[in-house]
């Protein structure tokens, strides 16, 4: 190869990732970014920082370098400011392409495996999502620490260095601070030794230690996996790695981009999986085994999440399918050098898979572009309509389903000082917002009709139209509309929100942040039962001191009636109660709720007498 | 190696460019309102017009309009003579070939701040103006409500697995 040449190998994969993903690269945040991003709030000194980078949170995950250490640095540098996130993504990835090029290069030999092997890679659509939402930069970091590893490792076996060696060790052991799925590492390795370097694979031994004790250590902190997080091993585990291998194929989710023929799409998914194994045979036939090591890549590094079969996402073949990626590429090297037949069955199934994956990748792109500016256009135009009105609460209309679950749930609006947002509750607005009880309750998220127009009549809130882009307020056309409505009594109380305070009754103190403080009896007005089987819920706190004399008992009574009789005790610090409400409830516009409980406290120096402090009440 | 090493730190160093920077707050203004403007008239193309739908809509299609469940309902704002004179409610809606091919007619009836529309059937596919006088006194000097029922659509995982009733481009109250 001239220098032209060899220039055009390294940068040509980059620049079509680049050309591919462009819109990945003006990608704004959603999502958990938000949750990332406030990470900075609770970092005050060191001790905070500590905490916030390794403390091992949902699922036990700790992944200090691709989203903890990855967000705080950016935040600190560039604030809000996506574009650097993304530039540093997509810079990860040039390293990526480029690493799998000189990995494939060097396993095949082949210059042509060594191009095609980062393109066809790069142009999978499992990449869309990793590369254009910051907060899966863990599979492009994880990815990269496993190539890294796997090149030094390489290099090591080549040039007999140990530099290369302990390197490989360096790359590994970071590979922890990128993503959990980094454990394979070892696995890999000794694959590779065991298929065709034997005389490796004792060095790749200590490795598994490494490993283990990383799952152990995973094992003991994560919380126990229920619901979506419940691993099956069963035969679910078959059918999981069924469809992960058709979506890495590509054209099983054609569907996104309008295609209709499900049929012809699964048939082709399998006749390209079906040319890859033939391939594979026909190497091991030919006493090859390197056509095995990139299969069990594959296998290796989606065996962890073949359990999880009520947790599976497009974008976790990221990492696998760099291994198919790898042996298509040798295919089609070899393919070069074969008969015209086989050279035109090759790349024509080449040109099947990125005729498929190119428009799904780019599609699935523009979809993550057009969410995220659509989260940008609503939480810099909430930043602005609180500088406007510093006092009110805010109010929005015309919010889509997943601008909605790219924003609300994920507390995104703290991340540019507002508070106290919510969004209409007006049944048109309501119903656009598909539930997900399995992720979170959404509630509290739109602030109840009545509510609304209490504080609409006292100037206590504004209402903004976000339907257009760029928010309209439409406060005094929402009052018409919400005045000529309906509205029912709140079957919903936040009861530390001042909006909510008419609910109230007597015998309650001011709001206290979240939350307010009880005297020993304290009444309040709730929107009655609309279905039988309903509940009361409770949330609040009792302070420890409440029990210095044993348990105190909090009684519940709903029009005149005892409902329910709690005990509660020192365990019962942070408390959650429910009682089932009786049938004859059930359509009642508005019940009478009244709260007592049997022993008061007052803290040195405050003058109230408190018992109970409640967060939300509310019936479900 | 060396290359190699060469090319990812000046991929790195090309991310770590733009810190050399501070960054400039992104700033979106908002659209102050300008006075009352609720319409008589709900164009369904129309986005911002999404504030006076109550219930029963999904999004709009096409830019042009909107598939409604069996029930659904819209705030106007009456035309100005309608407490002495009344108004004339309008519906342009279109009948689609599939709810006609599953329910073979149904009936669209009217509820104005609680004064019923008598209703109208159709049992053909094709498009309709649904337009009903609607006596004074149903109105008031503020918006009013208006209620839409079908007696028959389509319910979720017939033909969609959204219920379906018709689709609708325009709801207004014309003056008399």
């Amino acid at each position: 190869m001239n220098r032209v040449h060899r220039a055009v190998w390294w940068t040509l994969p980059s620049l079509l990732c680049l050309a591919l993903y462009w819109y990945g690269l003006k990608c704004w945040f959603a999502q958990d970014d938000f949750a990332w991003l406030s990470l900075h709030f609770d970092v005050q000194d060191l001790k905070g920082l500590w905490r916030n980078l390794f403390t091992p949170m949902a699922q036990g995950t700790i992944r200090f370098l691709s989203e903890r250490g990855f967000f705080l640095l950016f935040y600190w540098l560039f604030g809000m400011d996506a574009l650097p996130y993304r530039i540093f993504v997509f810079a990860t990835q040039v390293a990526n392409l480029v690493l799998l090029a000189s990995v494939a290069r060097r396993l095949t030999g082949s210059r042509l495996a060594g191009f095609a092997a980062p393109v066809l890679w790069m142009a999978n659509s499992a990449l869309a999502t990793p590369m254009a939402w910051s907060s899966s930069y863990n599979q492009i970091l994880c990815a990269f620490f496993l190539l890294l590893s796997f090149h030094l490792f390489l290099r090591h076996i080549e040039t007999g260095r140990w530099s290369y060696y302990w390197w490989q060790w360096a790359a590994f052991l970071a590979g922890f601070g990128a993503l959990e799925l980094n454990v394979v590492y070892p696995a890999l390795a000794f694959s590779y030794a065991l298929l065709c370097a034997r005389r490796q694979m004792l060095k790749t031994l200590p490795m598994f230690g490494v490993s283990i004790l990383y799952a152990a250590l995973h094992r003991y902190v994560a919380p126990s996996a229920t619901g979506v997080y419940t691993m099956y091993w069963d035969r679910s585990i078959l059918q999981t790695l069924r469809i992960y291998t058709e979506w890495t194929m590509g054209t099983t989710r054609l569907d996104v981009v309008g295609f209709e023929q499900m049929k012809l799409a699964t048939f082709a998914a399998w006749v390209l999986v079906a040319a890859l194994a033939a391939f594979v045979v026909w190497k091991i036939y030919r006493r090859d085994l390197l056509a095995l090591f990139f299969v069990s890549w594959y296998v290796l590094v989606l065996s962890p999440l073949l359990p999880l079969r009520d947790h599976m996402t497009t974008y976790y073949v990221t990492i696998p399918a760099i291994g198919l990626s790898m042996l298509a590429a040798w295919a089609l090297a070899e393919a070069s050098r074969s008969a015209i037949w086989i050279r035109i069955i090759s790349f024509g199934l080449a040109a099947i898979y990125l005729a498929a994956a190119i428009p799904l990748a780019r599609a699935e792109t523009r979809w993550h572009y057009d969410r995220s500016h659509a989260v940008r256009d609503l939480m810099l135009g909430a930043q602005r309509a609180r500088e406007i009105h510093p006092r009110q609460a805010i109010v929005v209309s015309g919010v889509s389903n997943d601008v909605f679950w790219a924003t609300f749930p994920d507390g995104a609006f703290r991340t540019v000082g507002v508070e106290n947002i919510y969004v209409s509750p007006v049944a048109y607005q309501r119903q656009r917002i598909e539930e997900h009880p399995e992720i979170q309750d959404i509630t509290e998220f739109f602030l109840p009709s009545a509510i609304l127009l209490r504080a609409l009549d006292r100037g206590d809130a504004v209402v903004y139209d976000a339907a257009g882009g760029r928010l309209r307020n439409i406060t005094t056309q929402y009052s018409f509309v919400l005045g000529a409505s309906k509205v029912e009594e709140p079957r919903f109380l936040d009861v530390g929100n001042p909006l909510f305070s008419k609910q109230l009754g007597t015998g309650w103190y001011p709001p206290d942040g979240t939350i307010r403080w009880m005297g020993p009896r304290a009444e309040v007005r709730l929107g009655g039962p609309v279905a039988t089987g309903q509940s009361l819920h409770l949330l609040g706190h009792a302070p420890q001191e409440l029990f210095q004399n044993g348990t105190v008992r909090l009684t519940v009574d709903i029009n005149s009636r005892e409902l329910a009789n709690f005990q509660l005790g020192p365990d019962n610090v942070d408390f959650e109660l429910a009682v089932p409400l009786p049938s004859d409830l059930k359509g009642t516009g508005a019940i009478s709720l009244v709260l007592a409980v049997s022993r008061t406290w007052s803290a040195q120096g405050d003058g109230r007498m408190i018992s109970l402090a409640f967060g939300k009440i509310f019936i479900r | 190696m060396r290359r190699l090493a060469l090319v990812v730190v000046c991929a790195a160093l090309m991310a770590a460019v733009p810190g050399c920077r501070r960054h400039k707050k992104a700033r979106i203004e908002t659209i102050e309102e300008s006075g009352p403007q609720l319409s008589p008239v709900i164009n369904m193309a129309d986005p911002h017009a999404s504030v006076q739908l109550l219930k029963g809509f999904y999004d709009i299609e096409q830019n042009a309009w909107r598939w409604t469940k069996g029930s659904f309902s819209v705030t106007l704002r009456p035309p100005l003579s309608a407490v002495q004179k009344g108004a004339t409610l309008e519906v342009k809606f279109a009948a689609p070939d599939p709810l006609i091919a599953k329910v073979k007619s149904f009936t669209l009836a009217a509820n104005v701040n609680g004064t019923a529309i008598p209703g109208e059937t159709f049992s053909k596919a094709g498009e309709y103006k649904y337009s009903k006088d609607v006596p004074a006194s149903a109105f008031g000097p503020d918006a009013v409500t208006v209620e839409f029922a079908m007696d028959k659509f389509l319910p979720p995982g017939s033909v969609d697995q959204r219920e379906l009733g018709i689709v609708v481009s325009s709801i207004g109250l014309e003056p008399k």
